[in-house]
């Protein structure tokens, strides 16, 4: 998948050479004013590009997952309300995929109330999740993939109820805010008659400008948060995309949301050294204690001159790690920085999203162990958790869902 | 910035208007075809899935006419099933107290030669009476659409959800009922 903000970016470029190299000709001279004016034309539409940049909706995979990660992110987890049947939900998810589809294109939806604000899509993606509470409600609950099953209750977790759960998930990502929010609005307004918002969980990570889209993100601890995601096609046919052989949801994913608040007070009591023993990498560089390179592979095994492992027990790589690339999954958080908790400290943290085939034989391990033994459990507390099927794409003309209610 | 709109919506992919092939005219001194200029794109239908809420809905469309003359939308007739009252062309202006009414389209609804129009919830619309069946959200409705000069065109409409665009109707002039 490429990322369509580049593209975009060099033809306005080249358009507005050829615009400004017009003007100079016509005026009969190039004046130091001209060229000034001229670049800064070429600076503006610069930043216009990153607005009209679009991802495509339809394909294989819903967008939104192997997506370069846009720069904010709202996950709006909904509930059914006594409409929804498999009859009604079908209708709905009809409608809310063109709605869908002419937003991330740069269109208004068709019963769009605010078409004004949704000409600027910024790489706008809308992307379908159904919860265990939809399977059972529409009388498929047989349907369900693989490994989509409730999470075990870890000993770490403080779930909160609002932060927790959902039948039905639109997950909404733009280099824009307000495309956002607009997209976020609108689509609620699509699925009002077969559901109500339960929760909506709302973040960021870089802009897009600030850092590569290569570049592995930071969450607020300062660590780089990312390091051992697939990053090829192979790497997502085998971690995250569903095979051919599991039927209707072949092309789909599966989800895991959780809420970790970060305690950033007293994080921020600690000092590098420590920091970097609680992660077991350096902060800057994001590279493991024993290596030099952000993607250098850690040495578990290597001691220090006291006999004890560089990498110590308890570090958070040590304890998610795992040798099996099958076994890894999709990381695709968001930062999320809402201000103050009652008591004064920091309401901060990640909204950690996990992408895998099988949410019970690839992430619930990996889960486990962390919640069993990781330093990093003295900073975060899990305060929300919720799973959802990611439906495989459609091609135009079809709808997200469709091969699951057609099975 | 309105046309810049309509462009838009006249270029979108997910298209679920069809028109037929040729229109139909009804009477054979039409002189020229008018399913060749008018463009007909975004059909929709405001979903009534209980009747017990109205039992009255409204069409919305874009409507582009590449043609060098000007054409009205008169009204229609429903091929659905759902209703045998007459379709009305409507439109919605402020009354001389300020408010908001919906009433029929006198001569209907304009759409001018090389130009376009939008029908949109608050505004132009097709209005459907007396509707016989629910209509979800997600079922397509089909209609024949009513051009001066005598020609038809087929249309299909998906029902979406709104929440706006509510006005009064004004019948005649006399009396109010809600929309």
């Amino acid at each position: 998948m490429t990322s369509s903000g580049a593209r975009s970016r060099l033809q306005v470029s080249r358009r507005d050479l050829l615009v400004g190299a017009g003007a100079a000709v016509g005026a009969g001279a190039v004046t130091a004013a001209t060229a000034s004016a001229l670049a800064a034309q070429t600076a503006t539409n610069a930043i216009t590009a990153v607005g009209e940049a679009t991802e495509p909706f339809f394909g294989e995979h819903q967008a939104g997952v192997q997506t370069p990660h846009q720069a904010h992110g709202v996950f709006t987890a909904y509930m059914l309300n006594d409409s929804a049947n498999l009859d009604t939900v079908r209708g709905v998810m009809r409608v809310a995929t063109i709605e869908a589809s002419r937003l991330c294109a740069g269109e208004p939806g068709m019963s769009d109330t605010d078409p004004t604000i949704a000409t600027v899509p910024a790489r706008l993606t809308v992307t379908f999740g159904f919860g265990l509470g939809l399977f059972d409600r529409i009388g498929m609950a047989d349907k369900k993939p693989a490994g989509f099953a409730p999470q075990p209750a870890y000993v770490i977790d403080e779930l909160r109820p609002e932060f927790s759960g959902g039948d039905l998930l639109i997950h909404i990502g733009s280099d824009d805010p307000l495309a956002l929010a607009h997209a976020s609005r609108h689509m609620s307004r699509v699925v009002s008659s077969i559901a109500v918002p339960h929760y909506a969980q709302s973040g960021f990570i870089r802009a897009n400008g600030v850092a590569p889209h290569s570049e592995t993100p930071r969450n607020l601890m300062g660590q780089k948060d990312g390091t051992e995601n697939p990053r090829t096609e192979d790497g997502f046919a085998e971690q995250v995309w569903a095979g051919a052989e599991t039927g209707w949801f072949a092309g789909g994913t599966q989800l895991v949301i959780r809420r970790i608040a970060m305690k950033l007070d007293t994080w921020d009591k600690l000092g590098q050294g420590d920091k970097e023993a609680a992660i077991g990498r350096r902060l800057a560089s994001g590279a493991p204690l024993t290596g030099d390179g952000e993607f250098d592979v850690p040495d578990f095994a290597a001691r220090n001159s006291a006999g004890l492992t560089v990498i110590p027990d308890f570090a958070h790589i040590r304890r998610a790690h795992i040798d099996d690339p099958q076994f890894r999954f999709l990381r695709r958080p968001l930062n999320y920085d809402d201000g103050i908790n009652p008591d004064g400290t920091p309401n901060s943290g990640l909204i950690f999203a996990a992408y895998t085939t099988n949410i019970t034989e690839r992430y619930v391990p990996v889960q486990q162990r962390l919640a069993d033994l990781d330093l990093l459990n003295v900073w975060t507390v899990p305060i929300g958790s919720s799973e959802f099927v990611i439906p495989p794409g459609v091609e135009a003309g079809g709808y997200i869902g469709q091969q699951l209610f057609d099975s | 910035m309105i046309s810049k709109l309509l462009a838009a919506g006249a270029a979108a992919v997910a298209l679920v208007a069809t028109l037929t092939g040729c229109s139909t005219a009804s009477d054979d001194h039409a002189s020229h075809d008018l399913s060749s200029t008018l463009t007909i794109t975004d059909v929709w239908v405001k979903a009534i899935p209980d009747l017990a809420e109205g039992d009255m809905t409204g069409v919305f469309m874009t409507v582009e006419n590449t043609g060098t003359e000007d054409v009205y939308l008169t009204g229609g007739t429903d091929t659905t099933g759902i209703t045998e009252t007459p379709l009305e062309a409507h439109e919605v202006v402020a009354n001389d107290a300020g408010e908001m009414v919906m009433q029929l389209a006198d001569g209907g609804i304009l759409v001018p030669a090389g130009g376009s129009v939008q029908l949109m919830p608050g505004g132009y619309h097709i209005m459907y009476w007396d509707v016989t069946k629910p209509i979800a959200v997600g079922d397509t409705i089909t209609l024949t659409l009513n051009v001066s000069d005598g020609t038809t065109l087929d249309l299909s409409a998906i029902a979406m959800t709104i929440e706006g665009g509510v006005e009064k109707y004004v019948p005649n002039g006399e009396g109010e009922m809600s929309h």
